[in-house]
Parts: C-alpha cells; structure tokens; sequence
C-alpha cells in the first residue's frame, strides 16, 4: 500500500477508518479532513458514529483500519505516551460533562494542563485567572465546579481548553447539558475565541443550531461521513441566517 | 505531580477529607490494634528474658555456718486467688548478693514488699495476711524483680540461726540471672505469631479497602486527568501520594489511639500477666513499621487497583469482566476438609494426625475462595424470596459481583470461623481438666503433711475452728525417724510441723471420721453404724482435681476399731465460706504450721490451697490461650467490622449518582438503606452460617477423635456467643452510621453531580 501524501492544507485528516467494538461496527471507512482555522460541525443522529469519529481523530480511539492524520504525523502509528503529550500540548478538549475535576476550583482546572506540561506554577494561574475573566466568570475562580451552574461549567472547559493555545479544539456535544441561552453563550465564546486564537474546531452536534456557528458541516450516517445535509441543512442554514 | 496529588488529597473539598477521614481512621484502627498485639509480644518477650532471681539454687547448708554468700529460702503463698513470691533470706557477710529490686538485703526482723503486696498489707487486716510475715516493712521492691505492676513478692529477712532452722533452707553464694526456663515460653511466642497474623491478615484487608475508596468517584477524576494529557505515570503518582498521605495521616492517628489507650492494655492483663506499662511498648523497629511500613503497603495496594484497570481519557473500563462463580470454587474447601478429616482419622489419644494442620489451612483459604460462589447462591436465592425493590435492587447487585461484595465481609467470616473453633474446643479442653464434683470441694483447702502430735493436732483444730471454718482430719499412726531440722519456723510456730515432724513415718492406715466423711460426702461414706474408718487417701494429694474428688472411703472401707486420741494428725481439710475465712485460715497455717518440705531442689513447698484455687491454677495456661485467641478474634472482628464499614461508605459514594437518581425519581430512603444492608448482611448471613458450621463440626470430629471416651459433648458457651453477637451486631452498627451519610448524599438537591 502506498504511503497516503497528506496535504498540509489539512491540520486533521481521517482515511478510510473503521472502528467497531465487539460486535459493532461505529465506523465503516469514515473519512473527513479539516483545514488549519476551520470550524466543522459533525452532525448525524444517535449511534451514527458522530463522537466515535471525534475520538478516533483526537487519538483517544486507535481505529481498527485507516489512517488518521494530525498536523503531518500519522497519529494511529505515535504510542500512547506520544498522544498523550498531544493531549496536553496541541489539543484542547470540552464534552458534554465529565471532563472536569470535581475536586479541584474552576481556577485549578484551567491551570491544571499548563500544570501537566511543566509551565511554572505562578504562570499557570495568571493564564487560568486571564482566560476565566475572558469567558466572564473570572469572579469564579475560587468556586469548586460542583458550585457552578452548568453554563459556567461549561465555560470553565472551554477556557481549559483555550488556555494552552492548541492547535485543534475537540467539542462534543458542548451545549448539550445546557439551555439554549446558556448554549449559545458558551458557542459565541468558544468560537469567537478559537477564531481569535486561530484554533481549530470539530464540533460534533445533533443541534442544527449549534452546528450554524461551523464554517462548514458534515453528516455521519452509518458509520460513514457525507456532505449530503439533507434536511438538516435547511435548517442549519435558517440558524444561520437567524445568528 | 506530588503537589497535585497533595492538592487533590488534601484540599479538594468536603468530600475529599470525609475520604481522606474515613481511610485514615480505618488505618488508625488497624495500626493501634497491630501496634498493640506487637506491645504484648514485646512485653511478653522482655518478661520472658527477664532475670529470674527465683530460678537461683543453692547448696546444702554447711555446719558450722560459712563467713560467705547468704541462707535462701523461697516459696510461694496465695492470697485470694493471687500467687505471692516470697523470700526469707539471711546475710551470712556484708557483701552477700542481692536480689534485683533492692539496694540491699533485708535485716533481721524487717521485709521488703512489691509496690501492690506492700498496699495489699496495709488494706487488708493482718490476721488475713500481714501475719503470715514476721516483721516490719521497711522498703519497696524495684520493677527489676517484677514482671507488672500487680506482682506480690516478698523479701524477708532474718537471723541465720532462725532461718537455719526452716526445712528448705539453703545456702547461696550467687543469685541466677537467667531467664526461666519456661514450658511455655515457645507456645506463646507461636501464639503470639499467629496473633500477629490473624490481625496482619483483615488488617490488609482493611488498608487496601479504604485505599480503593470510592474508587470509582476516584477513577472519574483520573479520567479527567488523563482527558487533559495526564500520563499512566503521573496517575500512578497522583493515586500513590492519596493513599500514602491517607495512611501516613492513619498511621500517625493509630500510634496517638494506642498511646492513649496503652495504660488501660497495661491494666488488662490479656494474656494473665499484667506488665508495666513501660515495658508495654512495641520497639522503635514496631513504631517506624507502622510509619513507613503502612503507607507503603497503602502505596501498593492502590497501584495493585490500578493495574486491574484502564484508565482512559473518556472513563475507566475494567480490565476484565468477571465471570459469574462457578462450583469449582467449593474445591478447596472440599479438599482441606476431606485433608482435615483423614489426618483426624490418623490421631490418637497422644498425638494429632499430621495431615489435619494443612486441612485446617487449606479449609480457611477454601472458605475465602468458596465466599463469592456462596454469595451469588445466596443472592439468587434470597431474590427469589425478597418481594420488595430493594430486594431486587440488592440482589441484582450481588448477583452481578459476587467477588466484591463478598470481599468486604471476608475478614468476618474468618473470625467467625475462628472464633467457633475456639469456642469450641478450649471449653472442652478446660472441661476435661475438671469434673461435675470437682465444684463439690471448691471451697475446701487441703493442708497435708502435718504429723501433728495428738495434742498438737487438736490444738490446731480448735485454732481452725475459732476461724470460722470447718474441719475435716485425717489421722494415722506415726513413728519417729531421723529428723531433718527442729526448732521455732520462721513463724514462730510449733517446732516444724509440731512433734513427730520431719522425718515422722507413717505405720498405719489413715483414718477419718465417719462424722467428717458425712461433712464431704463426695469423698464416700462409711456403712452404717461406724465411727470412724480407714481410708485410700493417695489420691488425695495430686493437683489435677478428678483425682482430688475420687473417693477415699465406701461402705465397704474397713472400720477403725482403735484409739482416735492416740493417732497423730497428718492431714486436715478446711471448709471455709468466704475469702476472708479462707486468708485468716491460711494466715493461721502459715505460722502455725508452715510448710515442711521443700519442693525439692530449688523448688519451693506447696502451700496450702483450696481444691478450687488448684483447679485455677491447672487451667490458667488453658484460660491464657482462651483468652489470647478470643482477644485475636475480638480484634479480626473489630478490623473485619471496619473493613466492611469503609466497604460499605466506599460503595455509597461511588453510588452517589444512581442512588441519587432513584431517590429523584421517587424511590424513598429506607427503600435504599435496605438495600446497603441487605449488600451486606446476604454474604455475610451465608457465609457466616457455613463457616460457623463448619468450624463446629470440624471441631466435634476433633474432640470425638481426642477426648477420652465418655467425656460429654461440648457445647458452645456464653463467651461464644456474646463475642460473636457482639462482634456482628457492632460490625452492622456500623453500617447503620454510614445511613445518614446516604441520606445526605443522595438529597434530590445534589442532583447536579459537578
């Protein structure tokens, strides 16, 4: 087989990939590309094998087959401690929930991958402290995220996730937990900063609101990626001209 | 890494320090209770090395009287159950050794006493005991001859023509300063070993199940590390500091608990000898152990719960679902029961089959392997019976893993184990020591060897009797042999043991009186028309009590046709009805007839004690073990009862969000206390009933080989079962604490989870 050319117009790319656990198969040959600043919305319903893409791509899935591209280096074939420096140091992460350390204040989880990647302590805090007052909840840096409101919460994980300037942020469903105020707020801020930051965004959603703040969208359907929307991109598309 | 770790463990919430709260007390249990059995084994070490002053033997004393070394003379005493040491000694130079615990030796006409003998002397009334040593009491003994604080020993010093006089008398140039030869001494270090064990093993137990508390809440939080580029390593790192600033916190807390506790274990005499506190310590090895050693253990035990897992950046998957019991897991069980009963079948009367040891072994291991197999039994069971939803929440939990749930009662069902055939076979043991009638002469005190002329005798007699006692002659004829010594005893009672003492011969039957014989009926009777009959009275003088009890006389005993005046009294038995009389009888002996012979060779003379007290004396070491392997089970059930709390609390906080969500949707509290009682009580219930039955029956079959033939079926005592009921209802009560911390914790309004 011959070694695929990955354009570098492309930051993160998926070939061919195919995933199963046990006897199912999430994946069957899904591939996507996206392009350095680009916001992709990944939309498809339940078990179309949206997040499972999503995964694959942050090298937090290994794919049974296919190929999976970050930045020139085939991400299927680095070893776990190599995608875990990529974790910390190229990708920023914010999910439905679960992805924050109840423990810890909203203060320490935004400092806490500078922690990781040997940033002095002094230094973590003052980014964290200045990402929180970005995202407009700097007044709760103290709080223990158990003492947040889901909104905050939320915008706590996008400021971790900005804080260390990745090169690609993963959201899956990140409003999905949140009211459709609070929703919006947290994808205003999330793009708005990651198109300031010049970060890129796989946005994996089912809410064709959500999916209006992409630059582009495409659509998961059995495991394989179409850029036939259907009737989910006239609706895509009336929330655009609504935003 | 380490300052997250500390972070997390130290500052991460209420939740957190409830966490790290409830680990370090479990640990502080463990680690005061270990640092307590390592106390007694120290203490019991430092005893058993200790010089043995009393151990020293001498020579013959020369004629004349030697310029060197000093007259020795040792014995023994009792006082209400209690063995007084004593010592009469004569300096024969300036220079003579001294025993440990005093500057010098005490001059004529003065005694020195232990610290408790010298209170004792000054609280109870002298006829009662202060007369029994002449003289005046002019200093206490040092802790260096005794082995605690409670001991009774007595230095009295005297003339060395007086005590030359006292039969037993030696002369001593050197006083032993090696430890005695104790029988016992390896027993109890065995005993002690397995102690340490049987606490070591639930102890494990205990640290590595409130090391992996809440385990699964912990592993989320791993997960979000690990989500945000956190590596295995620093995982690891992160787990190992929580578990070790846990135990570390416990450790510290167990060694402040112990510390505290240490007079009161001082005073407890747990295996019959009351040490000093001082010596009541473990050593600075014991204390670094404790401190290092469990924290590392912590450390391992939290790695160890880490390999069986995958922690990934979306969550914690287990490494490999566990497969449902299967009947295989009964095997061992099988095996060690079937090795037990073939090396039983090996036995004799003298010696226990070899195979029946490992049985034993292999059937405690089989029990922990069989549990989880026994638990899903159980739960499909009691699921088929329970009704209500919180039957079916708990069984379909149990049901689903069994290994877990049965992890957190394993150390109560081994001390159940252990506990019932202790409870078992150490009463049967003390009962074959004893017989029904042995009950019938508790009271009674035997002082024999007397051979007192018949004026003597009576006036002895009528000195008993002005004590408030009952007495009980037996008399025969004597002949004057060579005599052994003469004069005023160290008493200053009559010449020896009053004339014809000393090297008197008996020539004739013993006699008693039919009308004594009638005041102790279980010694036999006379037939009818008798006054006074001849009697087998060997049997008499043995120390084990079933031949204390065995009849001298019957109807057929020969009748005694001569002179009752004319006989010699050699034998007096005492009826007394309270401890009061008892020690005023004795005082009274002790200085009117004090012992004759010495035990032999650095032995000292028998005195005279009640069938009763030589009963207590004969099962002390069979009381001590009782004792020493109850307190073991005590322990394993106080640790067993933690572990199963921290199991219990562990299991409450990872069910945080599913017992929330029921309560939301509207199951009531009680239904999900249940539930936490019901995870508990169906493995332990099953178990406990086949462990228990087990341990009984294989301690039947251990008796039925071992006792002599005849000897009543054991039962179960008193003890057992408060211990047990005890140990589980206190073990439960536990549980039942950690309710209201289910309430709280699953309140409707917490139901946000981060």
């Amino acid at each position: 087989m011959n070694s695929p050319v990955v354009t570098r117009a492309h930051l993160v790319e998926a070939r061919d990939v195919v995933k199963s656990f046990g006897q199912t198969l999430a994946l069957r040959g899904a591939s996507v590309a996206v392009s350095p600043g680009e916001i992709l919305a990944v939309m498809g319903p339940s078990g179309s094998g949206k997040s499972t893409l999503l995964h694959c791509l942050a090298g937090i899935f290994e794919p049974d087959r296919g190929e999976v591209w970050f930045d020139g280096q085939r991400l299927n074939t680095l070893g776990e401690a190599e995608r875990t420096k990529l974790r910390r140091t190229a990708f920023g992460f914010v999910f439905q929930f679960g992805q924050l350390v109840p423990e810890l204040t909203a203060a320490d989880n935004v400092a806490l991958p500078l922690l990781l990647n040997r940033v002095r302590r002094r230094a973590a805090y003052k980014t964290a402290e200045a990402w929180l007052d970005r995202l407009g909840i700097g007044d709760k840096g103290a709080n223990r995220t158990g003492e947040l409101s889901g909104g905050e919460a939320q915008r706590v994980a996008v400021a971790r996730a900005l804080a260390l300037a990745p090169k690609v942020i993963f959201a899956d469903e990140p409003t999905g937990s949140l009211d459709s105020l609070a929703g919006e707020k947290v994808m205003d801020l999330l793009t708005g900063l990651a198109r300031e930051a010049g970060a890129t965004v796989l946005l994996v959603t089912h809410d064709a609101r959500v999916a209006a703040y992409a630059d582009r969208v495409v659509m998961v359907r059995d495991g394989l990626v179409s850029g036939d929307l259907g009737a989910v991109g006239e609706q895509v598309s009336a929330a655009k001209a609504v935003r | 890494m380490l300052r997250l770790g500390l972070r997390l463990t130290l500052r991460s919430g209420r939740e957190a320090l409830v966490r790290l709260g409830i680990t370090a007390a479990a640990v502080a249990v463990g680690v005061a209770l270990l640092l307590g059995v390592l106390a007694e084994f120290h203490a019991f070490q430092a005893n058993a090395s200790q010089a043995c002053w009393s151990c020293t033997t001498g020579a013959p004393v020369p004629s004349p009287l030697p310029s060197r070394g000093e007259l020795w003379n040792d014995s023994v005493d009792f006082y209400q159950g209690q063995t007084i040491t004593r010592l009469d000694v004569a300096s024969l130079e300036p220079s003579a050794p001294v025993p440990p615990g005093v500057m010098r030796l005490p001059a004529p006409g003065d005694y020195y006493a232990s610290p408790a003998l010298a209170a004792l002397l000054k609280t109870v009334p002298a006829d009662e005991l202060g007369d029994r040593f002449p003289g005046h009491l002019a200093g206490t003994i040092g802790d260096a001859a005794l082995n605690g604080a409670k001991d009774l020993v007595i230095y009295i010093g005297y003339t060395p023509a007086v005590l030359n006089a006292v039969p037993g008398t030696q002369w001593v140039t050197s006083i032993s300063t090696a430890p005695p030869q104790e029988v016992f001494t390896p027993f109890f270090r065995y005993a002690f070993g397995v102690g340490v064990l049987a606490v070591l093993f639930p102890m494990l137990v205990l640290i590595s199940t409130a090391t992996r508390l809440a385990a699964d809440r912990r592993e989320e939080r791993f997960a979000a590390l690990r989500l945000v580029g956190g590596t295995p390593g620093d995982i690891r790192v992160i787990a190992s500091v929580e578990s070790v600033v846990s135990a570390f916190c416990g450790a510290v807390l167990g060694v402040v608990i112990f510390l505290l506790v240490r007079p009161a274990l001082a005073g407890a005499a747990l295996i019959g000898t009351q040490y000093f506190e001082s010596q009541l310590t473990p050593t600075v090895w014991g204390y670094l152990a404790m401190l290092v050693g469990v924290p590392v253990v912590a450390a391992v035990a939290a790695l160890i719960s880490l390999r069986r897992v995958q922690v990934s950046p979306l969550g914690v998957s287990r490494r490999a679902t566990p497969k449902p019991p299967t009947l295989w897991r009964l095997g061992p069980l099988v095996l060690g029961l079937g090795l037990y009963v073939y090396g039983l079948s090996k036995t004799t009367h003298k010696s226990i089959g070899a195979p029946a040891y490992p049985g034993l072994l292999i059937t405690m291991v089989g029990l922990v392997i069989a549990g989880p197999w026994l638990t899903s039994v159980a739960a499909r069971q009691f699921g088929r019976l329970a009704t209500g939803s919180s039957g079916l929440l708990s069984t379909r939990r149990l049901a689903d893993n069994p290994k877990t749930a049965f992890r957190s009662v394993t150390g109560l069902v081994l001390a159940v184990f252990l506990g019932t055939m202790v409870g078992t076979l150490v009463p049967a043991v003390n009962a074959t020591e004893a017989t029904p009638t042995a009950g019938a002469l508790s009271n009674v005190l035997l002082e024999s060897g007397l051979g007192f002329s018949p004026h003597a005798g009576a006036k002895l007699l009528s000195g008993l009797k002005a004590k408030g006692a009952d007495v009980y002659p037996i008399y025969a004829s004597l002949v004057t042999g060579p005599t052994s010594g003469s004069g005023a005893g160290p008493g200053g009672g009559p010449g020896g043991k009053g004339p014809g003492g000393g090297g008197a011969l008996q020539v004739g039957p013993s006699v008693m009186t039919c009308s004594a014989l009638r005041g102790l009926a279980v010694l036999g009777r006379c037939a009818p028309g008798l006054q006074a009959v001849e009697v087998t009275d060997n049997s008499l003088y043995g120390d084990n009590p079933i031949y204390n009890t065995a009849p001298i006389a019957s109807a057929s005993s020969a009748a005694y046709t001569g002179d009752l005046a004319k006989l010699s009294l050699i034998t007096v038995l005492v009826r007394v009805d309270s401890p009061a009389t008892l020690e005023r009888v004795r005082t009274y002996l002790a200085v009117n007839a004090p012992p004759q012979e010495s035990g032999g060779q650095g032995s000292a003379p028998t005195p005279p004690r009640t069938f009763g007290e030589t009963l207590q004396i004969r099962i002390a070491r069979a009381a001590a073990f009782e004792k020493l392997v109850y307190a073991a089970v005590a322990l394993t059930l106080i640790v067993a009862g933690c572990s199963l709390a921290v199991a219990v609390g562990g299991g409450l906080v990872d069910r945080k969000r599913p017992f929330t969500l029921l309560r939301v949707s509207g199951t009531p509290v009680g239904v999900l206390s249940r539930v936490v009682l019901m995870e508990a009580a169906v493995p332990l219930g099953a178990a406990t009933v086949v462990a228990a039955g087990i341990a009984y029956g294989m301690s039947m079959w251990a008796f039925v080989r071992l006792a002599p033939a005849g000897t009543a079926m054991p039962q179960l005592g008193s003890d057992y079962y408060a211990l047990m009921g005890i140990g589980l209802a206190v073990a439960f009560g536990v549980i039942t604490v950690t309710l209201p911390l289910l309430r709280r914790m699953t309140n409707p309004g917490n139901v946000r989870f981060e």
